[in-house]
C-alpha cells in the first residue's frame, strides 16, 4: 500500500490502524499512526494552510480600492477569515509534528506548494466577486468532502471552514449581483473576470486521477474522499447555473451538460500550465512569494523581540 | 436634515458640531483604512487577525459619524467618504500616513487611541442626541483597540536595546503628528461656547499626555520634545492623503452613480 | 513549574505542543462552561487571551476567556478509552432505567454542542 522507500512498519500495528479507518474511525492528535500516513496528512494540511496564506494576497489588494464602506468592511473580513483559517489549519499540521514557524519560512522561501488559483492576478475590482463565489466555492467542494477524512483535528477545522466560506458564497455574490445586474461596463468587467478565472478554476480540482497506489492509499487512509472529477463535476452543477442565470456566458464554449451521462463535457485544459503554476510558476507567484519575503524580514527582529519573552517564561 | 444637526438652532453652532462631526469621522476612515493594509502581511497569523478587526470596527465608527452628517442625503455616508477631495477631509495627518513598519503602526495606535478613548468621552457628553448616545457605545471597541497597542507596545519595546531603538524612532516620528490632534479651528471656541465641547484643547492635550506617558515611559521610550506638525483639522494635507484618496475612490470614482 | 515526567506506557499523556501554543476555552453566556475551541501561538498568556478574542469571538457570543499553555494539558491515553466504556448494567445511576443507561451513552443527553449543531 505504501509507496518504496518507507520506513518499515509493524505489520500487525499497521493491519490494525487500517482497519480502523476501513471501519470509519477518526485519528486524534498524538494517536500512533503509519509514518507514510503521518506524510501524507501533513503535506496535504500544509499545502491548504498555505493556500490559505497565499490566497489573502490576491484579494487584499483590493481593500484599499473597495467602492463602497460595506463593501470595504466586508473584503477586510473576509480576507480576515482566510488568515484565520491558515491559522487554524497550521496548528492542525504542527500537530503532524513539524513547528509552524518552519512551515511558514518554507512557504515564503518559495520551497513548498499552493493552490494553482492563487498564483494569478486579481485585475479588477469584478475579481473580487469572481474570487468569492467561484474560487472559494470549488474550494468548499474540497473542503466539504474532507470534513469526513480520517484525521479528527483536520476534519474538526474544516467544518469551521465551511461554515464561514458560506458566509463568503453568500457576501460574494452580492458583488456579484450589483456588477451582473448594474451597468454595461459593470457587467463587461464581471464577463472579463470570469473569463480570466476560468481555466484556473477548472485546473484547481487537478487532473482527473489516474489509477495509482498513491491514489488508492489516499482514499483508503480517508485523506481523499472524493476523486478530483466528481468534484470537479460537483462545482460545475452548482455554480454552472449562477453564471447562466445572470445572463453571462460561460467561458469555455466547449461546455455543455450530457443528461444521458448525468455531467458536464468541457474542453480538455492544458495540464502542462497547472504543473507549472504548481512548481511556483504562475503569472504572479514569484511577485507574491517575494512579497511575503519582505514582509517575513520586515518582521524578523519583532519575532526575536517575542521569542526573547518565550524564552524567559520558559 | 439629519437628526445629529436638527436640533441645533444657530448655523454657526451647526456647522461646527459637522466640523466636529466630520473629524472623528474623517480620523476613522483614514486610520482604519491605514490598519485594513495589514491584512494578510502582518507580524503573525493571530495578531494579523486582531488588526483586521480593529480596522472594521475603525471602519464602522467612520460610517456611524458620516451618517450623522449625511442623514438623508442622497449618497448617504459613501458620498461624504469617497466624494469629497482630500483638500475636505479634517483628519489629523498622522492617521493618513502609511504604515512605516508594524512598530510605527503600534504606537500611532497607542497615541491614536488614547485621544479617541477622551474624545468619545466629550461627544457622550456632548448633550446632542444620538451622538452622544453612539459616542458612549464605541468605548468598549476602542477599549480592546487600547490593550493590544498598548500589549503589542510592551513586548516590542522592552527585550533589547536594539528593540527599544526602533520603537523610540517610530515615536520620535509620530509624537509631532500626534500633537496635530488637538489641533483647532474656528470651530472649537464656538463648541465651547455653546456648551457641546467640554474641554478646551490644551486642557485635552494634557489629559491626554498625562495618559500616554506612563504606558510609554513604562516601556523605557522617551516622549520627544517636538513642535505640532499641524494642518489636518484645516484640510492642509499632505501626499499620503492623496495617495490614499486616489486608491480609495479608484474604483468607485469610474462610475460615482453606479451600485457596487 | 514543568510537571514531573510521565513514565513510558502510562496511560497518562501530555498533548505535544511548542511552548508557545496556548488552548483557548471560550465562555459563550454567563450560565456556559468554558469550551475548548482551538489554540493560538503567542508570546505570553496576556497576549494569547488578547488574541484569542479576535481569532475565536469574532462571530461566537463570548463573555469570558480561558488560556492554558497547551503542553500543560494532560490526557488519558488513546488506549486507556476502553476504560470509559461501562461493562456492566449501571441503570441503578439511573433511576433503575437500563434504556435510560444505552441511551444517555449513545449521546442522547449531555452531549456537548458540535459545530454541526450550527
Amino acid at each position: 500500500m505504501a509507496n518504496a522507500p518507507v520506513p518499515q512498519e509493524d505489520p500487525e500495528q499497521l493491519a490494525r490502524f487500517n482497519a480502523r479507518i476501513s471501519a470509519g474511525d477518526q485519528l486524534e492528535a498524538g494517536e500512533w499512526m503509519p509514518q507514510q500516513y503521518r506524510f501524507e496528512a501533513q503535506r496535504l494540511i500544509q499545502m491548504h494552510a498555505n493556500s490559505e496564506i497565499m490566497g489573502a494576497l490576491p484579494e487584499r489588494e483590493w481593500i484599499p480600492r473597495a467602492p463602497t464602506l460595506a463593501r470595504k468592511m466586508a473584503l477586510t473580513a473576509k480576507v480576515q477569515d482566510e488568515v484565520g483559517h491558515g491559522m487554524l489549519l497550521y496548528r492542525v499540521a504542527e500537530t503532524l509534528g513539524r513547528p509552524r514557524e518552519e512551515m511558514y519560512a518554507e512557504l515564503v522561501e518559495g520551497r513548498a506548494r499552493f493552490h494553482n488559483v492563487f498564483h494569478y492576478p486579481a485585475e479588477t475590482w469584478a475579481d473580487v466577486a469572481i474570487i468569492q463565489v467561484f474560487v472559494d466555492g470549488a474550494a468548499m467542494q474540497t473542503q466539504g468532502a474532507l470534513r469526513s477524512c480520517s484525521y479528527a483535528p483536520y476534519s474538526r477545522v474544516l467544518k469551521r471552514i465551511c461554515y464561514e466560506e458560506d458566509f463568503h458564497i453568500q457576501l460574494g455574490l452580492d458583488v456579484w449581483r450589483a456588477l451582473a445586474e448594474g451597468t454595461p461596463a459593470q457587467r463587461a468587467m464581471l464577463q472579463d473576470a470570469l473569463n480570466r478565472w476560468w481555466t484556473p478554476i477548472i485546473h484547481f480540482f487537478g487532473m482527473p486521477d489516474k489509477v495509482s497506489p498513491h491514489t488508492e492509499a489516499m482514499l483508503a487512509w480517508r485523506l481523499k474522499v472524493k476523486s478530483n472529477e466528481e468534484l470537479r463535476q460537483q462545482f460545475l452543477r452548482r455554480f454552472v447555473p449562477i453564471i447562466l442565470e445572470y445572463g453571462l456566458a460561460v467561458p469555455d464554449p466547449g461546455l455543455r451538460w450530457v443528461e444521458a451521462e448525468q455531467r458536464y463535457v468541457y474542453t480538455e485544459p492544458d495540464w502542462e500550465e497547472l504543473k507549472r503554476v504548481g512548481r511556483n510558476g504562475g503569472p504572479k507567484s514569484a511577485e507574491r512569494l517575494a512579497l511575503r519575503q519582505s514582509f517575513y524580514r520586515q518582521h524578523a527582529w519583532i519575532r526575536e523581540a517575542l521569542g526573547h519573552r518565550i524564552a524567559a517564561a520558559a | 436634515m439629519p437628526a445629529a444637526l436638527a436640533t441645533i438652532a444657530d448655523p454657526a453652532v451647526r456647522a461646527a458640531f459637522r466640523e466636529w462631526l466630520l473629524r472623528v469621522a474623517d480620523d476613522e476612515l483614514t486610520i482604519g483604512h491605514r490598519h485594513s493594509e495589514w491584512t494578510g502581511v502582518g507580524p503573525d497569523i493571530e495578531s494579523d487577525v486582531a488588526m483586521s478587526s480593529i480596522a472594521q470596527e475603525e471602519l464602522g465608527h467612520a460610517r456611524l459619524f458620516y451618517e450623522q452628517v449625511a442623514g438623508d442625503q442622497p449618497g448617504g455616508p459613501d458620498l461624504l467618504a469617497f466624494g469629497r477631495p482630500p483638500a475636505e477631509f479634517r483628519n489629523a495627518v498622522l492617521l493618513e500616513q502609511p504604515n512605516h513598519g508594524w512598530e510605527f503602526s503600534i504606537v500611532r495606535l497607542a497615541l491614536y487611541e488614547t485621544f479617541e478613548g477622551q474624545r468619545l468621552g466629550l461627544l457622550a457628553r456632548c448633550g446632542q442626541e444620538p451622538v452622544a448616545a453612539i459616542a458612549a457605545t464605541l468605548g468598549r471597541e476602542e477599549r480592546y483597540h487600547g490593550l493590544f497597542a498598548a500589549t503589542w507596545l510592551e513586548r516590542m519595546a522592552r527585550p533589547s536595546a536594539d528593540a527599544r531603538a526602533r520603537v523610540q524612532a517610530a515615536l520620535d516620528a509620530a509624537w509631532p503628528y500626534a500633537l496635530g490632534f488637538f489641533e483647532t479651528t474656528e470651530a472649537d471656541p464656538i463648541l465651547i461656547n455653546a456648551g457641546l465641547l467640554h474641554e478646551s484643547a490644551e486642557r485635552q492635550r494634557d489629559a491626554w499626555e498625562a495618559a500616554v506617558r506612563p504606558l510609554l515611559e513604562g516601556c523605557g521610550l522617551a516622549i520627544p520634545a517636538a513642535a505640532p506638525a499641524l494642518g489636518g483639522r484645516r484640510g492642509v494635507h499632505t501626499p499620503d492623503l492623496a495617495q490614499m484618496h486616489a486608491e480609495m475612490t479608484e474604483v468607485w470614482g469610474s462610475d460615482p452613480e453606479a451600485r457596487w | 513549574m514543568s510537571s514531573p515526567a510521565i513514565p513510558a506506557g502510562s496511560w497518562v499523556r501530555a498533548l505535544e505542543a511548542p511552548a508557545d501554543v496556548w488552548a483557548v476555552f471560550l465562555q459563550a453566556r454567563r450560565r456556559d462552561a468554558h469550551v475548548y475551541v482551538g489554540d493560538v501561538h503567542a508570546p505570553d498568556a496576556e497576549m494569547a487571551l488578547l488574541l484569542a478574542k479576535e481569532n475565536y469571538a469574532r462571530r461566537d457570543p463570548c463573555v469570558s476567556l480561558w488560556v492554558v499553555p497547551a503542553r500543560d494539558i494532560r490526557a488519558t491515553a488513546e488506549d486507556a478509552a476502553e476504560m470509559f466504556v461501562p461493562a456492566t448494567d449501571k441503570s441503578y445511576r439511573f433511576g433503575g432505567s437500563y434504556r435510560q443507561q444505552q441511551r444517555v451513552y449513545r449521546g442522547g443527553y449531555h452531549t456537548a454542542p458540535t459545530e454541526d449543531d450550527r
